[in-house]
């Protein structure tokens, strides 16, 4: 039995008094894709976030495939493990921002072969020519000498996907990937995912598209207060006998896609 | 450092304060002016206020203020040195005023402007009863600022006779063989100065902030 | 007004230029190495350095230009720093220079998004390839306009170096004027000569900028 993708125990961050994780524990399978789902300020981002070690867990373990990430536990409590040993097993990571976080003074391609050339040390052609395989795959091969500034959201954050996964990492992590986006930008970049996901990519994204966490997630996590308030298979989550609070969250997205979900009979349970 | 000498700068530091409240109030009127000719519909009073801006923003204070002492003689202006030093300093402040104040007429919200006009006031009315004070607003801490800069530029004066905190400094280090004590004691009082301004500032801010 | 002064005072006034130049440039230069160290410095090295610099960049930029070279020019000599007219000029543009854009290339940095520095260490870089590919390259576009604003007012802090009688552009034409009581030519060619050279540096300024528009977020 390998180790799973992500495992996290106990997980708690705090920031100041308040408690914004609050003892999570997890675990993604390799190629499974979850989707964390609850309303805002539920901890989801910041939950993503601690995944990449972008924030850092003040308790519990984080393991990425059978390797503790940023602290690891030791004789008396945990031990903060050295930045090169972080860097190894963040390595195994790619993560997509909501708002791109492109460079904006390098080219889409620059913003792809960056890290292969400055983190793996590739030579430039090498990471040129694999930036560009990367820039294909997300479909935006012709727009390799653009600066972020001359391409739209959807494109941008296809770029920030193809930065992300030149990389090769074995997990990738979206914090709300299309949440600024127009919404007739929004199909390119879930386009993108849907391709990923069905390549078996193991993925972790937070989303509020719950027509596509439905349609696409193994696994999805109901967040509220810090807290997992409910997990499960998609349709186990979705279509299952009633959460009242995540019944109550998803009248909010009543778009069609999710309306569908809700089965009139059933919101009265639980 | 003896009383006597501390009484002497300090009377030197009375000088350069009067010398920079006059100028950069005096500097605010015609600034508000220039700002005036800069957003006229006339395109040579727009012109005019383009190059007086320009050039007394591109030229250094001391050479403004070396023409005006030697120069303004010639033609016949006879000016002594403190006239000449606040009429420099008037002149030069008046251009970095009048642009930012025009930054600030040009940054009052279109919407509000479209608000006053929805509600009938005239263009004259606008102007008076919303442009000007928003930009006034708006401009407020930069004016602030361009008091702390002439307090500070205001040393250049020294260069004219005008006996401010700078050249009280000069004759007492050349009498007593002390310039490292006498120009810290100097720049000192310049620090002061410049919390006493930036101290006023803060609390005019506060009054004119109210009505937000 | 009389040319003929005017046209034989062209070498003399060339000269004057050239020390204008050597003051302002390398001056600025230096201005600007120096700030980054500090602005640096102030980013990664910790609360008491931080209070230490910034008491020190408050002073400097709270005190009059022509004070710090009195204190460094009269005052220098008495603790063994016996500098040369021009050479106290380019120290004192230097330092007064730094102080200033150490506080410019601190708020640049600060306002390179979070995200961007994060999105590095998402793909591996180290802290020092963060700052020099990513920090300092955006820093340097966001602080242009300023840097720009800056280089206009050091050149025009030149002007004051002629009191301690470095032999620059101004020193060099109040001279003429006052050996010819030529003071109207005088006027005309301080007016011509440094009205010209904030013209140019700010019509270059503004050609970079555009050039480098595509470079910014929108």
């Amino acid at each position: 039995m390998t180790a799973p993708a992500i495992r996290l125990s106990g997980v708690c961050k705090n920031y100041g008094t308040h408690r914004a994780i609050d003892g999570v524990d997890l675990v993604v399978q390799p190629g499974e894709v979850a989707c964390l789902i609850g309303p805002s300020g539920s901890g989801k981002s910041t939950l993503l976030r601690c995944m990449a070690f972008l924030e850092e867990h003040d308790d519990g373990l984080i393991e990425i495939a059978g390797d503790p990430l940023g602290f690891a536990p030791g004789e008396n409590g945990r031990i903060r493990l050295p930045d090169r040993e972080i860097a190894r097993v963040r390595r195994s990571i790619g993560m997509v921002f909501q708002q791109f976080n492109l460079w904006p003074h390098r080219t889409a391609l620059g913003n792809v072969s960056e890290a292969l050339r400055f983190v793996l040390r590739l030579l430039r052609p090498a990471a040129e020519r694999r930036a560009m395989a990367y820039l294909d795959r997300v479909g935006l091969a012709d727009r390799a000498g653009h600066y972020p500034s001359q391409l739209s959201g959807g494109q941008q954050q296809r770029v920030a996907i193809a930065r992300a996964l030149a990389l090769e990492p074995r997990i990738m992590l979206f914090d709300e990937p299309t949440s600024s986006l127009d919404p007739e930008l929004t199909g390119e970049v879930l386009g993108v995912m849907r391709g990923l996901a069905a390549d078996g990519m193991t993925m972790v994204i937070v989303t509020h598209e719950i027509g596509f966490a439905a349609h696409v997630a193994q696994h999805v996590v109901f967040l509220e207060q810090g807290r997992i308030a409910l997990e499960g298979s998609a349709s186990a989550v979705f279509r299952r006998p009633w959460n009242p609070r995540l019944a109550r969250f998803l009248e909010t997205y009543l778009d069609r896609g999710a309306s569908m979900l809700i089965a009139p009979e059933q919101s009265d349970g639980a | 450092m003896t009383w006597a000498v501390l009484s002497l700068l300090l009377a030197g530091a009375g000088v350069t304060a009067a010398i920079s409240v006059v100028s950069v109030i005096g500097g605010l009127l015609l600034g508000i002016a220039i700002c005036g000719a800069s957003l006229a519909r006339s395109r040579a009073l727009r012109g005019c206020a383009a190059v007086y801006v320009s050039f007394f923003r591109g030229v250094p204070l001391l050479v403004q203020l070396l023409l005006l002492y030697h120069a303004l003689p010639r033609l016949g202006l006879d000016l002594p040195g403190i006239a000449a030093a606040v009429l420099g300093l008037t002149l030069c402040t008046a251009a970095y005023q009048a642009e930012t104040l025009r930054g600030g007429f040009v940054n009052v919200p279109a919407g509000l402007i479209e608000a006053g006009r929805i509600v009938g006031m005239t263009a004259r009315q606008i102007m008076l009863r919303v442009r000007a004070p928003i930009a006034l607003r708006l401009t407020l801490p930069a004016v602030v600022n361009e008091a702390i800069l002439i307090l500070k530029a205001s040393s250049l004066v020294s260069v004219v006779g005008v006996a401010d905190l700078t050249r009280t400094a000069q004759n007492i280090a050349s009498s007593n063989y002390r310039p490292i004590e006498t120009f810290a004691a100097a720049g000192a009082l310049y620090l002061l100065l410049n919390i006493v301004v930036g101290g006023a500032g803060a609390g005019l801010g506060r009054m004119v902030g109210r009505g937000r | 007004m009389n040319l003929e002064l005017i046209r034989a005072s062209i070498p003399e006034i060339i000269d004057g230029l050239g020390f204008t130049l050597l003051m302002w440039l390398p001056g600025s230069a230096l201005a600007l190495a120096l700030g980054l160290l500090v602005a640096i410095l102030r980013h990664y090295g910790g609360p008491a350095l931080d209070r230490g610099l910034q008491a020190l960049l408050g002073v400097l930029r709270g005190t009059p230009f022509l004070v710090q070279i009195f204190l460094l020019y009269y005052g220098g000599p008495f603790i063994g720093w016996d500098f040369d007219a021009p050479t106290a000029g380019l120290l004192g543009l230097s330092v007064y220079g730094a102080a200033y854009f150490a506080e410019i290339i601190r708020g640049g940095l600060a306002a390179v998004p979070r995200g961007h520095v994060e999105a590095a260490a998402c793909v591996g870089m180290t802290r020092a390839q963060t700052l020099r590919r990513v920090l300092l390259p955006e820093m340097a576009l966001l602080i242009l306009p300023s840097t720009i604003n800056m280089l206009i007012v050091l050149m025009k802090e030149t002007a004051v170096l002629s009191i301690i009688t470095v032999p620059e552009l101004t020193a060099v034409i109040t001279g003429i004027g006052s050996l010819h009581f030529a003071y109207a030519e005088a006027a005309f060619m301080l007016a011509v000569c440094y009205w010209g050279l904030t013209e140019a540096t700010g019509l270059l300024g503004r050609g970079l900028e555009r050039r480098l528009q595509r470079f910014r977020l929108a």
